[in-house]
This record gives structure tokens, sequence and C-alpha cells, in this order.
């Protein structure tokens, strides 16, 4: 096969194949071209340099990749970014920044919902959602929603009582 | 020897929670004369959050997106790197063709044995300064040890073209049949730990005794954040970010493996997605990395994937351990014989110490400890949070618990008989053990008086309640480490060390323990760590992080604000001009007159801007704890109550409820130990009932290498936690008499989960983990 031009007009190389797409991250919108073999979380991360969603297992298992999609939570893992063209992305970012937290986000920091921090950003698109879902009103009706996203460091407990915080308060 | 100071560790808990400028009181020893506040002619209370509830430094940055992990950094003209591994476990690699993966679209280079340039051996490190546990660099030969060993290296412009060029690699190999057995033996000498009398002539003549054999399953630490290297290389100079638990003995094995002089390798890790032992040594990848930048001269990102993790980046390995035990009627040990062995690699000697507690945790006249190791073609093992100690207790914490029912005793009767009044293995006295005082208060807070020994006797809402008990010990040590001290004239301070916060909350403890010392709040203290252009800091291993860096933390600001007082008493522009150092002091922030409270003072950031000084900095070195001779025994303990629910229609098992006692000490911040611990015992119910990897027989791969075939446990499997500490601190390690917290809570949850599993079905499990198959047949 030919090697294409390796540079692109804006300065970064020219990717064989690549198709145009326009996602809507954190309400702006992208247009870009990726190669249709990116996954949606390697478009964010890698394309984009969105870098606070991540990667933990690359096939669905782990739930750190977890982003909001037209209103659902999804594995970013397990989708192609091209099969989102137009679509509204919500990513961690899109919730809060450090002098702005979400109401979660507060949380999680109260609670200590949290250690190494890898799996948070998934935990809390997960969390999010789940605001927004039909869930029951006990821990376990929680643990069992968010039981999609794996803490290594094991710090389930804040993390239901994080997202237990902000339900009785909402 | 002071467990008497346990008599009433309720009290002693609710007072340690109030705020405390009487901390000491309840030490194990009187503080040394040269630890007694400097300043006590006007006593007042100290602004302070050690021992408080404390928020994260770092959690904003955590909960936003903002904390910047390895993988996370993006630079102009980066490529990615895929590593090619090997589709045999034992063999040799004849050939290696790489033309049409050469010329797929944005492919830079495959790189293998005969291209990547030389990388070199690590030489033998025993003091954890350049230390890896796998010596042999990348692609050094031709040979195949283990499955998944890196045979080439993929680089292209992005990372779908490295992962096509990669799988594109076609790689021909002489295989020969691996061995992956389970079956353990010994290798080369067995090694004698420990001994003390005659074990095996007490054991022949006892009348009641136990001699069974216990396994633990290999582990993979699966963290969450991936292994990844981010390597910069400017034809000089290497920036390597990397996910590592040390970053000055990842740069010195780094400087090794490539061949640089130090000066030109520098190693960054601000935020780490955790690491649990797979990240204290740096692993080939990095080095992989390294080479390519320096090949291409461009940045190179390397993310391990999740099945690559399996092989690549250590496992705890499998042991196999055989307990004896010999015990009086009125069970007062006669015997303990601990012999164990586990599976390493082909080319390393990695040891998993079982018997790490075996000869301090009961007293016995005779004892004999052994190892031995047994090769197999597996990747290298390597530490794993509680390494020795947490399957070592799995087998000597089911012993006691088989023998408390050979002699119909309750379990904890059978400790409390046995509880020792010095190190019998070291012969040396405990600086601080209330092993006794953890059972007694985890009894009182678990109900265990409840307890009917009858198996499967007690129940609750139609299903059978099982209840265990185990106790547990750690190290407590520390290493040697460098902290530098910064003065701000607006007030702030900067204290700086290359250590890493790997998400026990390092960032927060500095904080704390800065603003504890000059008494300003924590938003005032900046926390710059993870970066080898620091003063060398210590690893986060062996939870022993936070002891290591309180000594020179405090040392650098006693430094610091000698300078202070001097410039104060220096200049004639402030108001303590002409007077002597020695009667002025630091408290809550102000300079001030020792004989005046200290609101009568002037705020040190005064104090600069009227001397018109910009900062003021203090550096200090604080010696570890390994050499020397010990004059005591210094280890934390714990112990676990655990209860399960056994509903033997459905073959059902559930973990209902975990009480956990843990003796380590001052507690620095209860906020993030709390969660420490409860994330050992998720962990560790993970250990005792669904992790294990398995190598399968013919190819010796990793199978249930996924996160979906290798099970974690997850947020609905949660039991109900109840954590307390028995914060009696010895200020032995360093002046607040904190020990570490990151291994022990994980040690005796996995015996404590099978012998409550015993209790409810009458089915003892000796290998880990206990498996629903095992729960079905009879009892034993
Ligand atoms: S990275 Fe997507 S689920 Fe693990
Ligand atoms: S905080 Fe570390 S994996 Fe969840």
């Amino acid at each position: 096969m030919v090697q294409e031009a390796a540079v692109g007009a804006d300065g970064k190389p020219r990717i064989a194949g690549a198709m145009p797409v326009t996602l809507k991250i954190n309400k702006k919108q992208y247009s870009i071209e990726v190669d249709p073999r990116t996954s949606l979380l390697d478009c964010i991360r890698e394309n984009l340099a969105i870098t606070g969603t991540k990667k933990g297992c690359d096939h669905g298992q782990c739930g750190a990749c977890t982003v909001i999609v037209n209103g659902r939570r999804i594995n970013s893992c397990l989708s192609l970014a091209l099969m989102h063209d137009g679509d509204e992305v919500t990513t961690v970012e899109g919730l809060g920044d450090p002098d702005h937290m979400h109401p979660l986000q507060d949380a999680f920091v109260e609670c200590d919902a949290y250690q190494c921090g890898y799996c948070t950003s998934g935990q809390l698109m997960s969390a999010a959602a789940l605001l927004t879902e039909q869930c029951g009103h006990s821990d376990d009706d929680v643990r069992e929603a968010m039981s999609g996203n794996i803490c290594r460091c094991g710090a389930y407990a804040n993390i239901v009582s994080a997202i237990q915080q902000v339900r009785s308060k909402s | 020897m002071s467990d008497n100071k346990d008599s009433n560790p309720k009290q002693k808990q609710s007072a340690d929670h109030k705020q405390s400028t009487n901390q000491k009181s309840s030490t194990d020893q009187k503080p040394p004369a040269n630890q007694q506040p400097a300043q006590t002619a006007v006593l007042e209370p100290k602004r302070t959050s050690v021992g408080h509830e404390t928020r994260r430094i770092d959690g904003p940055l955590k909960v936003t997106g903002k904390a910047v992990y390895t993988s996370d950094h993006n630079f102009p003209g980066m490529v990615y790197a895929v590593p090619v591994g090997a589709t045999i476990a034992n063999g040799k690699v004849t050939k290696i063709d790489a033309a049409e993966a050469e010329k797929m679209p944005g492919v830079h280079a495959i790189y293998h044995r005969t291209n990547i340039g030389q990388l070199f051996r690590v030489a033998p490190d025993s003091t954890f300064t350049a230390y890896t546990d796998e010596p042999r660099p990348p692609l050094e030969d031709d040979i195949i040890r283990y499955y998944g060993q890196y045979v080439a290296l993929a680089v292209a412009d992005t990372f779908e073209q490295a992962k096509a060029a990669a799988d594109a690699v076609k790689v021909t190999y002489q295989e020969e049949k691996p061995n992956v057995s389970p079956k353990l033996t010994a290798d080369d000498k067995v090694k004698v730990e420990s001994h003390r009398g005659d074990a095996q002539k007490a054991f022949d003549s006892a009348a009641i005794k136990l001699d069974e054999t216990y396994t633990t399953a290999s582990q993979t630490h699966n963290v969450i954040e991936l292994h990844a290297t981010v390597a910069v290389f400017d034809g000089t100079k290497f920036t390597m970010y990397e996910t590592t638990q040390g970053v000055v003995n990842h740069k010195n094995v780094l400087v090794q493996v490539l061949g640089v002089d130090p000066e030109n390798l520098q190693v960054i890790s601000k935020f780490l997605g955790s690491g649990f032992g797979s990240k204290i040594t740096p692993w080939s990848h990095c080095a992989l990395a390294g080479a390519a930048a320096r090949k291409l001269n461009r940045p190179v990102k390397l993310v391990v994937s999740r099945k690559m993790s399996f092989h690549a980046v250590g496992h705890r390995p499998r042991t196999q351990q055989r307990v004896r035990l010999s015990a009086q009627p009125d069970g007062k040990l006669t015997s303990i014989q601990h012999d164990y062995f586990n599976h390493t690699s082909m080319l390393d000697d990695y040891k998993e110490n079982c018997g790490e507690c075996t000869s301090y945790l009961y007293s016995t006249p005779n004892l004999r400890i052994t190892s031995a190791l047994s090769r197999r073609n597996v990747g290298t093992p390597t530490s794993m949070r509680g390494p020795g100690a947490v399957p070592g207790l799995f087998a000597t914490e089911s012993a006691m618990d088989e023998l408390a029912i050979k002699l119909k005793m309750d379990p904890v009767k059978l400790r409390i008989i046995n509880e020792p009044t010095i190190d019998e293995g070291l012969n040396l006295p405990f600086a601080s053990r209330h092993l006794i005082g953890c059972y007694k208060q985890g009894a009182d807070l678990f109900g265990w008086d409840q307890r009917d020994p009858r198996i499967g006797s007690m129940k609750k809402n139609g299903l059978t309640l099982g209840w265990g008990t185990a106790g547990a010990s750690w190290i407590a040590e520390r290493f040697p480490a460098e902290v530098a001290i910064q003065l701000n004239n607006d007030g702030t301070a900067r204290v700086s060390s290359a250590t890493q916060d790997i998400g026990t909350g390092t960032y927060t403890v500095f904080a704390q323990v800065v603003g504890d010392k000059l008494g300003i709040p924590i938003e005032k203290v900046e926390v710059v760590l993870g970066d080898t252009s620091l003063p060398a800091g210590p690893l986060s291993g062996g939870s022993m992080g936070i002891a290591s860096i309180i000594p020179a933390t405090t040392k650098a600001i006693e430094k610091a604000v000698d300078t202070l007082l001097t410039a104060a008493v220096q200049s004639p522009l402030t108001k303590f001009s002409g007077a002597k150092k020695t009667e002025l002091a630091l408290t809550n922030g102000n300079v001030h007159r020792k004989d005046q409270p200290s609101k009568e003072g002037v705020p040190f950031e005064t104090v600069m801007q009227q001397v018109n000084l910009n900062k003021i900095s203090g550096k200090a070195s604080s010696p570890g704890t390994f050499s020397g001779k010990k004059q005591s025994s210094m280890h934390s303990y714990g112990v676990h109550f655990v209860e399960v629910t056994w509903q033997e229609e459905l073959a059902r098992l559930r973990v209902s409820r975990v009480v956990t006692v843990i003796d380590a000490g001052k507690i620095m911040n209860p906020k993030t130990g709390r969660n420490q611990i409860e994330g050992a015992i998720v962990m560790g119910l993970g250990m005792a009932l669904f992790e294990g990897t398995e190598y399968e027989p013919t190819k010796g791969a990793p199978i249930n290498s996924s996160l979906a075939d290798y099970i974690l446990p997850v947020n609905a499997d949660m039991p109900k936690m109840d954590v307390h500490f028995l914060e009696v601190p010895n200020t032995e390690l360093n002046e607040y008499g904190a020990r570490g917290i990151g291994e022990i809570g994980l040690a005796g949850l996995a015996p404590a989960l099978a012998n409550a599993v015993h209790h409810a079905t009458g089915i003892r499990v000796r290998n880990l983990p206990i498996r629903i198959e095992d729960l079905m047949g009879e009892s034993t």
C-alpha cells in the first residue's frame, strides 16, 4: 500500500482512510476526521485530548470510560466514534470544574468516594445518569445500578454514600 | 506487653477523635526530651487537621477529570507503540517477518531484537533504590519463557494503526511444552527462614495436632489504570511519564536499562491509578517506549493492554503451604511448622514470603519455617498488597481455626491463650502490640459472644449464618526520605519530595503535616510530588510512605523556621529586632515571643515582607529503618470478624457483615484511612471468593485474562463494613506515631471469611478462591 501524504492541514499526520464526524462534547462542537476503527473513547482521549474519561480495559468490562450520550450512559470503548455523528456527549469535564463542582463531584470529595481516582470519572458519569434513571431508593438498588463500574481501590461504600447524599437532597 | 492499655479501647478511641492537643497521652512510651514542644511557656490550642477527617486536597482535580495521569499526556508529533507478545510460553523465536506490517499506513517502525538497539540489565540491588523484579531487558534474546513475552513493537501515528501493525507481524516459533503446573515442588534448596526448639519432635509427641496444606491462587493486581509510559526524548534527555509507585527507583532502573547518565533522565508521575505493588518496579514496556522514542526522536505513548497486564506487569504468585500445629489440651501451642512454596518465573527468584508473620504471631517454644521456589513458564511475579503475609495468614489463620475446633475452644480464646509477651522470632520486645485489644473490641462490636459454634446452627431470615474471625499483622518500617520545604511571603508553604500519591492520600497527609507544624490551614500548603527533579523521596510500598516522610518533613520545617526566626531577630525592620532567636517561636502561623500567646505575634509572611524575603527554604533527610540493629519488634496488627450468609438450596454465599479493628498507631486522616481499610476488605473478599489467574496447561497462557473472566468484586458484592482504629501511637517510627495502613486491612480477611464459611457450611476450603463447587460437596 502507498503511504499517503504524511501531514494534514492541522499539522497532524493524515490518517489513511479517515472519515469525517461531528461530535458535540460538553456542548462544544468538534468536526474532525477519524480512522473508522477509532472508538469513541480513543477519539475523545487521543484525537481531541479531552482526557478526563479513562480507559481501564477497552472491552466494556470496567466502566472507567462511561460517558453520557444523548442522555444515556454508555461504555465509550465499546462504540465507534463514527457511530456518534451529531450526538451529544457529556464527559466528566462537562459535569463541573474544580471551582464549580456538580453536587455529585462535591459529594464524592466529601465522602472520599475514590482513592486513586482512576475509575472516578466513570463512576461519576454512571451516577449522573442514575440520577435520571428509574432506580429504587435503597442502598442496595444503588449498588446494583453502579455495579458496571469497577473500583479496584474498593471505595464502593463511599461511592454509594455520595450518590445517596445527592439523591436525598434532590 | 502493653495490652493493659487496651482495657478500655472505646474510651481511648473517642478521646482520640476529639481535637487532641494532648495526643501523646496515650502513647506506648514517653516522648524523648527533644520532642517536647519547644515553646512551652504559653500553652494554647494548636491549629491542626492531623487526626481529623480531612477532604483530599487533590479531590477536586480527581472528580473533574483535571488530574493528569500518565496516559493522559499528549505531545505534538507523538506516536503510539503497541507490543507484540509471544503466543507460546516456552521455546524460541525462529523468525520475525515484519515486511507487511512495516508497509501499513502510518507505521514508523517495527522493532525487534535486531533493530531496537542495545538494552541493558539492571545490576543486583537489595536496597530498593534501583530495583526491578524482572532484570532481563526486553528483546535480549530469542528465548521465550512465558506467554506474552514481548517479541516486537509496532510504532505508528495512531493507536489503531499501531495495533493493526502489531497484529500483522508474523512470528514463527519453535515451541516446547510449557510447565505451568499448579502442583508446586521445590526446584532448588529449601530455605529455613526461622526456627527455634525442635518443632518436629514436639509435633510427633503431641496429643492434639493438625497437619494441613493450603493453597492460594495466582492473583493479578488489575489496577484500573493500565500500566503506561509516555517517553519524550529531546536528543539528549529523556522525560519519562510513568505509572510508578516509586519515581526515584524507576529512574535509577531506567538509566541502567537505557544506558544513559542520571542527569539525562527524569521520571514524572503526578497521579497514579493505584498500583497495589504492580507499579513498584519498572517493567519491560518502559524500556521499549524509551528505546523507540530515542530511535524515532519523537514522543512515544505505550499503554499496556488489560490482556497483557496478566503476564507483563507482575502478579501475586500461587502459593502452597503446609501448616503443622500441635497443642496441649488447654490450647497452648507446643509447635508450629510452616513450609511453603510459591511459583516464580524461569529467570527470577521472586519469593512470596508466606512466613512473614508466623515467627512472632503466637507464642510457641518450637517452630520451623521454610520456603522454596517452583519455576514455571509464567511472567515475573511481584509484590501484591501485603506480599507474603496475606497468603501466609490465610494458611496459618485457617489452621488456627481448625485447631480451635479440634480443641472445642472458641477461636478468639485460642488466640488469647497463645499471645506472646515478646517477639519470639527476633527475641525482642514488641514496640507496640495490641492484637488482643483488637480482638476484644472487635468481638464486642460484632456480638461474637452470641456465636453458637455448632455448624449451620445460626439462622436469620431463612438464611444460615457463618461467623469467622482471623488476626493479621504487617511490618512497620521506614524508607530513607528527603523533603524540601519553602515558606512563601504570601503566607503559603510549599513542600516537595520525589515520592508519589498512589491513591492513598499522600498529597493530603503531607499538607496536614506541614499545616500542623506551621499552624496554617492546609489550603495554604502546596504539595509537589511525583518528579525525580525533586529531593529523593520514598517508594510508595510496604505501607511505609507516610511513616517515612514525616521525620524528614518535620526536620526540614524546623530548619526553615530557624531561618525565619534568625531573619526576624537580625533585621531592624521587625518588631523582634534584637531579640534572641530562642525567645521566639512560630505557632498557628505567627512568629511570637514564647512568653506571649501567638495572637500577640506577627504572621510569618508579614515578617518575610518586612525583611523583604521572597522565600525561605529548608531541606532535610531521614534514614530508613532497615539497616542497623533493631531494639524492638515493630508491626501493625488487626482483626476481622466476618459474617456470611449461606443459602444451601441455591448454593448462594454472600458476605453480609465485616467488623475490622486495626492497630496501626496514629491515623493521620481517618477519612482516607477508613477508606483504605474498607478497600482492603473489598480486595480480601475478591481474594477469598473470586480471584485467580488460570494458566491454560497446553499453551501456558493466562486464560482468563480479562475483567469479565477474572472476577473482581463490584459494588453489589459489598458487605456492611464497620472499621475501627485502636489508636495507640508509638513514636519510635515518627513523632506522630503513624504506621502504614495500606496493607494491614487485606491481611487476615480471607481466612476470617473461610472460617465463617466453615461455620455456616461445615466445609473447610483450603484452596483459594472458595468456589461454589467446593461448597456443594460433603461437610469436612
Ligand atoms: S474501558 Fe470501557 S469499560 Fe473498561
Ligand atoms: S478509585 Fe482507584 S479504582 Fe476506583
